[in-house]
């Protein structure tokens, strides 16, 4: 990994805490220093432990110090989870061996591993999820805790599930543990960058053409469903989508968007707005490992570095930038709407999805006030 | 502190991630504060290769990209791995020329506290200065850079210096420009934000011969005593500018008279002794009544500075008990 000017992106210890850190029942350790801890806890907001190592722990070793955290935490019910971090990785503990013998879930996953995907995976793996024919009901996954928009996605999905007169399944990573091992044998995802790989995929629900797929596919294959409900919201919320978007489009030239995300809401946005507002998508750039396109539609290189960010967004100059806080502070004037964290600056108080329809809504909503905005 | 070197780029020398977590939360507490754009932030980016066979490569690629930019000076900041795997910074950054390039030691958990690591890069920093001709001027020394009123804070001590005729001559560090620092050894007095910056203090009186001040004006009293004792290591008559925030003080007390004889409690109370001192003298000099069972008020976890810090808690004290 050469050197990279201000990244943009969390490592893959934060990526495991944030998948960990989603299910009640685990208490998930930080095996590092304070600064290690102190990061994940503050994005997350979900409480952490730490062993909060020392110099004399790299010295002697840190078996000590973990089994002393470890043994505070035992016997309050649940689960354990440890994180090893970078120091812990390289001084050559055996880890393993030390926790031999008992149920705590090791994930070994130093920032130097790689990013907030890889440790958000790594976790996963570790909890080894299982589906169970028995249970009723549609999974939900792409849920990370360090998605400002995770608890609106869960509610949104649930939503629409329910108004299909479908349960919900266990929510991959938000739900109690024991779940994790008694998953839906269907699954309905919500951001892709973080897909758990449990039971049949059904679809995404980002967009309103993914979502009109993905609901026909539950048609098919849950007995019980009554999607009706749901594709005739679909077809009613489109429809004022369209409309909305064609009257800035009596006034306005479509905008010239840059959109700098993980590449799963990337490409949502992307598709988004190219579908309703014939916007020119100037670039988009992704923090993550770009996902391939069916077709090459539009320009996707992977972006992880502020400088960069900048450089490109004076190299394309696009009228409105999709991003965070972080292309916020680089754009001045030009119209921005968040969707990946970190979104500072502002406060943000309801469960706002961008999944589901209303987050098609939300989005569409957003872009168009932000444009109208610029509007002299 | 080094990012509030504007012209200057620092050099993180770690995993990306370490350089993220430091960016995200500057970013965070910067906007708070309507600093809306950082300097450079820069990551060696160590990867697991670089974790096996030594980062040095890697610290010595990145100062070449970062100095052909010509900065006014490189910082290089280490962290916990690179300590560990025993990579030689100093080595690296002494072989780099045409642009100082600086190593502040931090190390991450290796290298002590954060306390420890803003002490030190406010040592390395002052390095870069000489001794100077007088000017008369007051230095602020170590701000805290991450508290969301470090503005008002600074105004408070500002207005206060005022008031005995002094001027600000530096914020070491906070939102300055590299060829700035040079001015450093020319103030009559450092002010320290707190007195876990004495080390600091003792270095640049030894370096520059100037006095110190260990601490900010806390609390309700401390506006007084801090006007005292900074006219007295400067020489100055301080009794028009006491009897002027004496006034000031009292204006403030009766504004809250309303809030006198409610029940109020701490709780939490902070770690910093000071904060709790301060909180009290503050509900005395009001005549609370403080008792367990009395309605919660909040207290900071760095106590209000200044008559005005004071107001602004009174304030949200009276927005506890009316609420």
């Amino acid at each position: 990994m050469p050197e990279c000017e201000t990244p943009l992106w969390p490592c893959a210890m934060t990526g495991a805490a944030a998948c960990l850190a989603g299910f009640e029942g685990i208490s998930v350790v930080i095996h590092g220093s304070s600064g290690c801890y102190y990061y994940p806890a503050t994005l997350l907001h979900a409480p952490l432990h730490g062993t909060f190592i020392l110099e004399n722990e790299v010295v002697f070793g840190s078996g000590d110090r973990l089994r002393e955290v470890i043994g505070d935490l035992s016997g309050r019910g649940g689960r354990i989870a440890v994180i090893t971090t970078c120091v812990p990785s390289v001084i050559g503990e055996d880890i393993k061996a030390m926790l031999a013998g008992t149920d705590v879930i090791l994930v070994d996953s130093p920032g130097f591993a790689g990013e907030l995907e890889t440790g958000y995976r790594a976790a996963l793996a570790a909890l080894a999820p299982e589906t169970d024919p028995e249970r009723t009901g549609v999974n939900i996954d792409g849920i990370s805790l360090s998605d400002p928009f995770y608890e609106g996605n869960i509610q949104e999905v649930s939503r629409l599930l329910l108004r299909a007169g479908i349960p919900v399944g266990t929510i991959f990573c938000r739900d109690r543990f024991e779940m994790a091992g008694h998953a839906a044998p269907m699954t309905m995802g919500t951001n892709d960058d973080f897909a758990s790989g449990v039971g049949t995929y059904l679809g995404g629900t980002l967009g309103i053409s993914a979502l009109r797929a993905t609901f026909e596919n539950v048609s098919t294959m849950y007995d019980s469903a009554d999607v009706d409900p749901v594709l005739t919201e679909l077809n009613i919320q489109e429809e004022r989508v369209i409309h909305a978007c064609d009257k800035y489009l009596r006034r306005c030239d479509p905008p010239g968007v840059a959109v700098f995300a993980g590449a799963a809401y990337a490409l949502f946005a992307a598709d988004t707005l190219k579908r309703y507002l014939d916007a020119e998508i100037l670039v988009v750039g992704t923090r993550n490992d770009p996902i391939a396109q069916p077709v090459a539609q539009y320009p996707v290189e992977k972006l992880t570095g502020l400088e960069q960010v900048s450089r490109k967004i004076a190299e394309v100059s696009p009228d409105l930038v999709i991003g965070s806080s972080f292309e916020r502070s680089v754009i001045g004037d030009r119209a921005f709407v968040g969707i990946i964290p970190p979104l500072r600056g502002r406060v943000r108080l309801a469960h706002t999805p961008l999944a589901g329809t209303s987050g098609t809504l939300h989005m569409v909503e957003d872009v168009l006030n932000a444009c109208m905005d610029k509007m002299t | 502190m080094t990012t509030h070197v504007r012209d200057a780029i620092t050099v993180v020398h770690g995993p990306q991630g370490c350089t993220h977590h430091n960016f995200s939360l500057l970013h965070a507490t910067s906007l708070d504060n309507d600093r809306i754009a950082l300097p450079p932030l820069v990551s060696t980016g160590l990867s697991e290769i670089d974790v096996i066979f030594g980062g040095e490569g890697a610290l010595d690629r990145t100062l070449d990209v970062v100095i052909a930019r010509d900065p006014g000076a490189v910082f290089v900041l280490s962290t916990c791995i690179v300590d560990t795997i025993g990579d030689d910074v100093g080595m690296i950054c002494g072989s780099k020329a045409g642009v100082p390039v600086i190593v502040v030691p931090t190390a991450g958990f290796l290298g002590g506290s954060f306390q420890t690591g803003v002490n030190n890069a406010l040592i390395a920093l002052a390095g870069m200065a000489e001794p100077a001709e007088g000017n008369g001027q007051v230095n602020i020394i170590g701000e805290k850079n991450l508290e969301y009123e470090v503005e008002e804070n600074f105004a408070e001590v500002s207005r206060l210096l005022a008031l005995l005729g002094l001027s600000v001559n530096l914020r070491f560090v906070h939102d300055l420009a590299t060829d700035r620092i040079a001015s450093l050894g020319a103030a009559r007095l450092n002010v320290l934000r707190d007195p876990s910056l004495i080390p600091v203090g003792e270095s640049l009186k030894e370096r520059f011969g100037t006095p110190y001040i260990t601490m900010y004006p806390v609390g309700i009293s401390g506006s007084v005593d801090f006007l005292e004792s900074v006219a007295d290591t400067c020489g100055i008559d301080p009794h028009r500018a006491v009897d002027e925030e004496r006034g000031l003080r009292q204006e403030t007390l009766d504004d809250f008279a309303d809030l006198a004889g409610s029940e109020v409690s701490f709780a939490p109370l902070p770690p910093d002794p000071e904060g709790s001192r301060a909180a009290q003298d503050i509900a005395h000099a009001l005549r609370l009544d403080i008792n367990p069972s009395g309605r919660p008020v909040p207290v900071p976890v760095t106590p209000p500075i200044g008559i005005t810090g004071v107001r602004r808690l009174l304030h949200r004290w009276r927005r506890a008990l009316h609420a």
